[in-house]
Parts: structure tokens; sequence; C-alpha cells
């Protein structure tokens, strides 16, 4: 099956602190973005027959009848939650590639009315086997990730200061762009000073919880030639679970060499070899960064630096905007806003379009990743060049 | 003087389980600590489920896992009874175990100060009474005197 997907359009709502884009319902939120991306794609809302979700998605019978879409002939969740973000891709290619349907729509939205992502563990429930994180008191997800992040600091010498560069690293970058939640850049010693949320994490360490949605339309090479903007093709998508990392903080249980990681680096080989493409080709890199310790981590797992040399390579000023390796130009979930790893796949296709707000001159291939949790665990390669 | 790690109050606290978790627990009850070992190929799983994920055996034996040890932990500030209060702490701690290999058990590290908690360091159970069970927790093993 010839590779042939390309993203078309995007679309997206403003950025809302968490829960201040009441009185709309999220679905008013994805109606928003869905009309905005089939517009910037130059297309009409009948052109759209296929919809691509991840997180459990949205019913799509309720955006159908919200914004008047007739047909469908695709639509489709992949699994994992912000985990399975990138892998929404995979599907929206597979789709397309298939000829499952034309025009794909990728949607992914988040609102903090009535409940807040940060205390998604006690969303979760009490169960048998979830138990045992209440017990311990670990009610969030960045709580549990402190245990992994602490011993990545144990075994390798980490320091906080790396921490802290990923969080100046992202608040200079969000200053100049517009829409963003936090634009006002920190010093170490403002780092320093944040509070411990879930030592060695502080509040800064942790990610804004936004509202919003954002879509994507995913398109041929071919029917592509004829929109207004030039196609960022997916180069590549993997989608991968391996039971080592399996339910990832959930668990708690991983092998030394698998705690003390992301847990992407079987989805870093898939998309490596799938692409031909290797670290040293990624020209920008959109790194979900819920927690600053994972940007450092996933850095390791997708070869950017060897294990355990995360710390002294973030420290080297190579993520900045103009380092070796720029990271979420954009402000990433640090800064700009967290809407499960969808301002990320905008702000890539904006570097492949050269529209970027802070635009790495002749950037040529971005790379997307999902966010560190639960399998199966996603990664994505964009390119202005096929 | 240092603030020790709290000792949560679960007392209305109901422990969900279910036949696979059940041991577990009935075994807490009297103060022993079992976790769940394969009958048929020896290899420990956690939390306890109803396969071995290594040889798809259903066979379980439950064995006492021996010195337990600090493999990571946390320190979450937790608001106290009124604004006045000094601040307090909890210690979630990820502990392994000499005798059961390749599992680690999560739980509250309690009546710790924060300085004093180290990856490695041992630790002991210790058991408090939640609503429907009796729940294993961690101390730090001969801590220093205070």
């Amino acid at each position: 099956m010839k590779n042939q997907a390309s993203i078309v359009g995007v679309g997206a709502t403003p950025y809302y602190f968490r829960g201040t884009s009441a009185p709309q319902t999220v679905f008013e939120l994805i109606d928003h973005a869905v009309l905005a991306a089939v517009a910037d794609a130059g297309l009409k809302l009948s052109d759209i027959d296929g919809l691509a979700f991840f997180a459990g998605g949205f019913d799509p019978s309720m955006i159908m009848q919200q914004i008047g879409l007739d047909n469908l002939t695709f639509s489709h969740c992949v699994s994992g939650y912000g985990s399975g973000m990138a892998g929404m891709l995979d599907l929206a290619a597979m789709g397309v590639d298939s000829g499952r349907a034309k025009n794909i729509v990728c949607i992914g939205a988040s609102q903090n009315v009535g409940k807040r992502y940060g205390q998604a563990l006690g969303m979760l429930g009490l169960t048998p086997d979830g138990v045992f994180h209440a017990i311990a008191g670990l009610g969030g997800p960045g709580q549990a990730m402190a245990l992994m992040v602490r011993r990545h600091m144990h075994r390798y010498g980490t320091r906080r200061e790396a921490f802290g560069e990923i969080v100046m690293a992202s608040r200079i970058a969000a200053s100049t762009r517009e829409g963003a939640i936090r634009r006002k850049p920190i010093t170490l010693d403002d780092y320093m000073a944040s509070p411990m949320l879930a030592d060695p994490l502080c509040r800064l360490d942790f990610c804004l919880e936004t509202d919003g949605a954002l879509a994507f339309v995913v398109s041929s090479d071919e029917r592509a030639a004829d929109m207004p903007h030039p196609p960022v093709h997916i180069t590549g998508a993997a989608h991968v679970g391996v039971r080592d990392w399996g339910r990832a903080f959930f668990w708690l249980n991983q092998s030394e060499d698998t705690f003390t990681t992301a847990g992407a680096g079987a989805v870093a080989k898939r998309l490596y070899e799938l692409t031909g493409v290797g670290p040293q080709d990624i020209d920008v890199a959109m790194i979900y960064d819920h927690f600053s310790p994972m940007v450092l981590m996933q850095l390791e797992d997708y070869g950017f630096c060897g294990a355990g040399e995360g710390g002294p390579f973030v420290e080297s000023g190579a993520i900045r905007l103009d380092g070796s390796l720029p990271i979420n130009p954009h402000g990433g979930h640090l800064s700009e806003g967290y809407i499960v790893g969808m301002t990320h796949v905008r702000e890539a296709v904006e570097q492949m379009r050269g529209t970027a707000t802070n635009q790495i001159k002749g950037a040529k291939r971005a790379l997307v990743t999902g966010g560190p949790a639960p399998v199966l665990m996603s990664g994505a390669i964009l390119s202005n060049e096929r | 003087m240092s603030t020790r790690s709290i000792t949560p109050d679960l007392s209305a606290f109901e422990v969900p389980m279910d036949v696979w978790s059940e041991p577990y627990w009935h075994t807490a009850a009297e103060h022993r600590l079992v976790l769940p070992r394969c009958g048929a190929c020896n290899t420990f799983r956690w939390p306890a489920g109803p396969f071995c994920p290594e040889c798809r055996s259903q066979e379980v034996e439950w064995v006492a896992p021996g010195q337990g040890r600090i493999y990571s932990f946390t320190i979450l500030p937790v608001a106290g009874p009124d604004k006045d209060a000094p601040p307090q702490v909890r210690i979630p701690a990820l502990v392994t175990f000499e005798g059961a290999p390749g599992v680690r058990l999560v739980s509250a590290l309690i009546d710790a100060a924060p300085e004093e908690v180290k990856i490695d360091a041992l630790v002991e159970m210790d058991w408090l009474p939640a609503a429907n069970a009796t729940v294993p927790v961690f101390r730090l093993q001969n801590p220093p005197p205070v």
C-alpha cells in the first residue's frame, strides 16, 4: 500500500485555562476546531468522509448532527490515552492509503469542567488492581511518575537543574506565542523556589490543564495538490505496545532498565525502521511534556542521547530554539497548553509549512511523540518532503 | 524538629477485592505479607491476576517475600487540619523484597522523617485498619534516633 497520506488542514479553538471554556460543551469546542480545519484545507464539509480519534474518542453521531456532516465511511479510535495521540495519525493514514475514506478529520479535545486531568488516577475509581496507589497516596499521574523520576536521578545522577532547563526553554518559546497560557520567562532560581508537589517534581514540572479542541484533515498527496497549503506528509507513524512498559505508572513493576525510561524505546525503534529516518535526521521535535522530566527521558528513548545522558544533554542548551535539537518551539504542554498532545501536531504542521511562531529555519522533518502512559505508545514523523 | 510522614486514616476506606487478590488481604488480616508466585514456573507477578504472564498457568502460591527495601519514593505535601497547622507530608514508597524478585509493592511509608528516607533503606511492615480489611504499610527499619 502506497504511503501517500498528508495533513492538509489544521483547526483549533483558543486554549482556555482549565474550566474556563464553559458554557461551551466539549462538542461545541470540537465543532469549532473541525470547521476551522476543513476551511483551512479549502474543503467543504461534504468532502469529509472519515473521523479518527484517540483517548477514547468522542461520539461521532453528535458531531455529525451538530455541524451537519452528512456521510462517513470511516470512524475509528486508536487505543491508549495520550500515549496513543500520534497513533491517531497512523490510523488516519491507514484510512486514506487503503481508500476507506478520502478526507479524514483527526479530532482531540479536553475540557476540565467538573473534573481535572491531573487527578486522573482518582478518576479511574478503585479496583482490586488499583487500590495500592490509593493506599500509598498516589492520586495523580505526576505523583506516580515522581517515583520513576527519582529512580532516574538515583541511577544516573540526573539533576533538578535539567528539569528546570526544560521548563525555562519551554517558557522562552511560549513568550512569543500568541494564545499560550504561560508566557513569562522564568529563571533557575524561580524554578528552584517552586513548591514541591511530588518530590522531586515541583509545581513548574507539571503541565497545564487546558480546555480546547484541535482537528487535522488528513488526505492524499494527490488531492493535496489542489488545496491551499503545501501538504505535510505523514512520513510514518508507529503505535507500539510492549509488556514491560505495560500499564506504566499505574503498574510500577517495570524492569529496572524500563522503569528509568519514558517507555518510548520500542516505538522509537519501530518509527525509525518504518521511515528509514534516524534521530540525526530530525530538525525539530515536539516531545510530549506532561511532566518536564519525561521530556528528558523520551530524548533518551528516541536516541537523541544515550540512556542516562538526558540530563547533561538538556543542560547543554541543546533543546533551546537555537540548540542542536529545538524542542517544542510553541511552548508545549508546560507553557502553551495541554490538550492531550494535539497542540504538538499543530506545531509540527506549522513548522513544516514554514509558518510557525518560532520557525526553525529550513526544518524538513519533525518528530511528534505521544505521551508516556499505558501502552500502546505512539510517535510520528512529519515532513514537507516525500 | 522535622515533620514525620503521616499515618493515613483508612478506617472508612473500603478495599475492593477480587478472587485473585483475596488471599493477599486474608493474610494481611493476620499481619502477614504474602505475594503471589506462579505454582508452575515460580515467577512472581503483581498485582495478582488470573494467569502467570510467563507460562499462562493459573496455579498460585502465596509466599512471604522477606526483607523489604525502598526502590523509590516521593514526598507529597498534605493539607493540615486547619490553615495554621504545620505542613504535613505523605510518603508513598515503592518497595522491593529480597525473596520476591521482579515485583514491587507501593504503599505509604509512615512515621518517617523525610530526610531519613533514602533509596535502598530497609523497611519493615506495619498494619492499619481499613473498613473491611487490614492494610500493609511500611516503616523505616531501625530508624536513627530523632
